[in-house]
């Protein structure tokens, strides 16, 4: 376990921006307890002070996880956001995108959401944009990658991909041996 | 009455217009100059400096003048313009001679032969056309294999036989042949003016083979690890890596991470700028977009601009 590097956390951080823009601030700078960023193996986390210093008598090769995981560096030392992180994404999200019943279950199969089961969609998203993804009562179920601006929506056919998947709560099924 | 005495005062004061003197001046109209080569006579010049100086430069002035006079001259509305010769002044080179090229290699066997460089015309003469047309390039006369309409075949020729693309690569193939040996004749060249290139500096030269060394050690199959080992040879070292203690104070590590985010959004990265481009200004406060949209209900910006004249024009035409 040990702090991130410049580079580092530059990667962690560019890649939360995507989704919850300038509220990365609030997770650095935190009100109610001091929060860090550790990484242990290739795995970020993000976790309390207070845990983390637990944790430290924990020796390298047994410490398996502690706070939120919140991604891994790949080998190629891109950074990828977990589910893990859905919690903290979908608290700051500035863009949202809510999907219909019947189209909840195709997304949590790690299918991308189509415009057919598009239920509402933040006004003014732009193309590219790290949207959370929730269900039509306000439960988060992952997040994605729009594919067109909201105003290029409309034009679309039903079929069309409005989100690219990215992760879903399903993945703490599929996933779950090597999740965490 | 007798003039003579005024005529005498009258040329006193007038200096002789002829200058005369053992040497007689170099002048070089085309360049403006005199050139005193007499020697300097040292009683007057060390009795009145100034004056000495005065009366040569004097001189030679006025033989400049009066060679200006003699040439031919044009009118002009300034008054008439003498024409200057060219300059018979031979100045010196300011660069030294340019070094001989090193020859080539035909030029070194024709040198030692004794063949004499033939000059061969640019342009041939074209039966046909009954005209000069150019040896090479665009519509030259070593195409015309290629362009004729009608080409021998040999006898024992394949059935895809082309007359005209046999001719096009063999042509291709002198050229490519003769930049080949161009090129060779310019490394040639290289090579023997060579050593007057200046090596590098010697600390920089043994950076570069320490970095050859420490790569070709790693260029094994076992990237290093199972090689047999030379006397005396030491350890590859890596870069050291260094990292933050764990344990930091949340206060430094926060304000690290604030620096870090801080630094993050000066940097305009190629796909966040084009994102936030159209919002431009907007910030979290106003967005610019919606509100163009609710005050110009629906018709974009460019009406706006218009001033809502142009909606209200419209409607009443209409």
């Amino acid at each position: 376990m040990r702090p991130l590097t410049e580079e580092e956390s530059k990667a962690v951080f560019a890649k939360l921006a995507n989704y919850i823009g300038k509220n990365i601030v609030h997770l650095i700078d935190r009100q109610d307890e001091p929060h860090c960023f550790r990484l242990q193996k290739d795995r970020v986390f993000y976790v309390s002070e207070s845990s983390m210093k637990l944790a430290i008598s924990v020796a390298r090769p047994n410490l398996i996880s502690l706070g939120t995981c919140f991604g891994k560096f790949t080998k190629s030392g891109k950074f990828k956001l977990h589910i893990t992180a859905l919690d903290y994404l979908a608290q700051y999200a500035k863009y949202k995108v809510w999907i219909k019943p019947n189209g909840e279950m195709p997304f949590l199969y790690g299918n991308h959401v189509l415009k057919a089961h598009l239920g509402r969609i933040t006004e003014d998203t732009p193309e590219h944009q790290g949207v959370v993804v929730f269900s039509m009562n306000d439960i988060p179920l992952g997040f994605g990658v729009t594919a067109r601006s909201t105003v290029d929506t409309r034009k679309l056919d039903p079929t069309a991909i409005i989100v690219f998947h990215q992760a879903d709560v399903g993945e703490y099924l599929r996933d779950e041996e090597t999740l965490f | 009455m007798d003039v003579s005495d005024i005529l005498a005062a009258h040329a006193a004061k007038q200096k002789a217009v002829t200058v005369e003197k053992e040497i007689p001046l170099e002048v070089d109209t085309g360049f403006l100059t005199v050139t005193d080569l007499n020697p300097v006579d040292t009683e007057s010049y060390e009795a009145n400096l100034e004056e000495y100086l005065m009366s040569t430069a004097r001189d030679g002035v006025q033989t400049l003048i009066a060679s200006l006079f003699s040439l031919p001259t044009t009118s002009s509305p300034d008054g008439p313009l003498a024409q200057l010769p060219a300059p018979t002044t031979q100045l010196p080179r300011a660069k030294p001679l340019p070094k001989p090229k090193p020859m080539t290699k035909w030029e070194k066997f024709a040198k030692a032969k004794g063949i004499q460089k033939k000059r061969r015309d640019k342009k041939i003469w074209d039966e046909e056309k009954q005209e000069w047309v150019d040896r090479w390039g665009w519509k030259g006369a070593n195409k015309a294999k290629e362009k004729q309409w009608l080409s021998e075949v040999p006898a024992n020729a394949d059935l895809d036989y082309d007359a005209a693309k046999v001719a096009r690569d063999a042509r291709k193939a002198r050229v490519a042949k003769n930049e080949k040996q161009r090129q060779q004749n310019l490394a040639r060249a290289a090579q023997e003016m060579g050593p007057s290139a200046a090596p590098p500096p010697v600390d920089v030269r043994k950076k570069q083979i320490d970095r050859t060394l420490a790569v070709t050690r790693t260029s094994t199959a076992s990237m290093g690890k199972f090689d047999r080992k030379l006397e005396g040879e030491k350890k590859l070292k890596g870069m050291k890596r260094k990292f933050e203690p764990t344990e930091m104070s949340a206060e430094s590590e926060k304000s690290h991470n604030l620096a870090i985010l801080s630094k993050l959004d000066k940097e305009p990265v190629a796909k966040k700028s084009k994102k936030s481009a159209p919002s431009s200004g907007g910030s979290d406060v106003l967005n610019v977009r919606k509100a163009i949209r609710a005050t110009s209900k629906g018709k974009g910006s460019a009406a706006l601009a218009s001033g809502g004249k142009g909606v209200k024009g419209k409607k009443g035409k209409r």
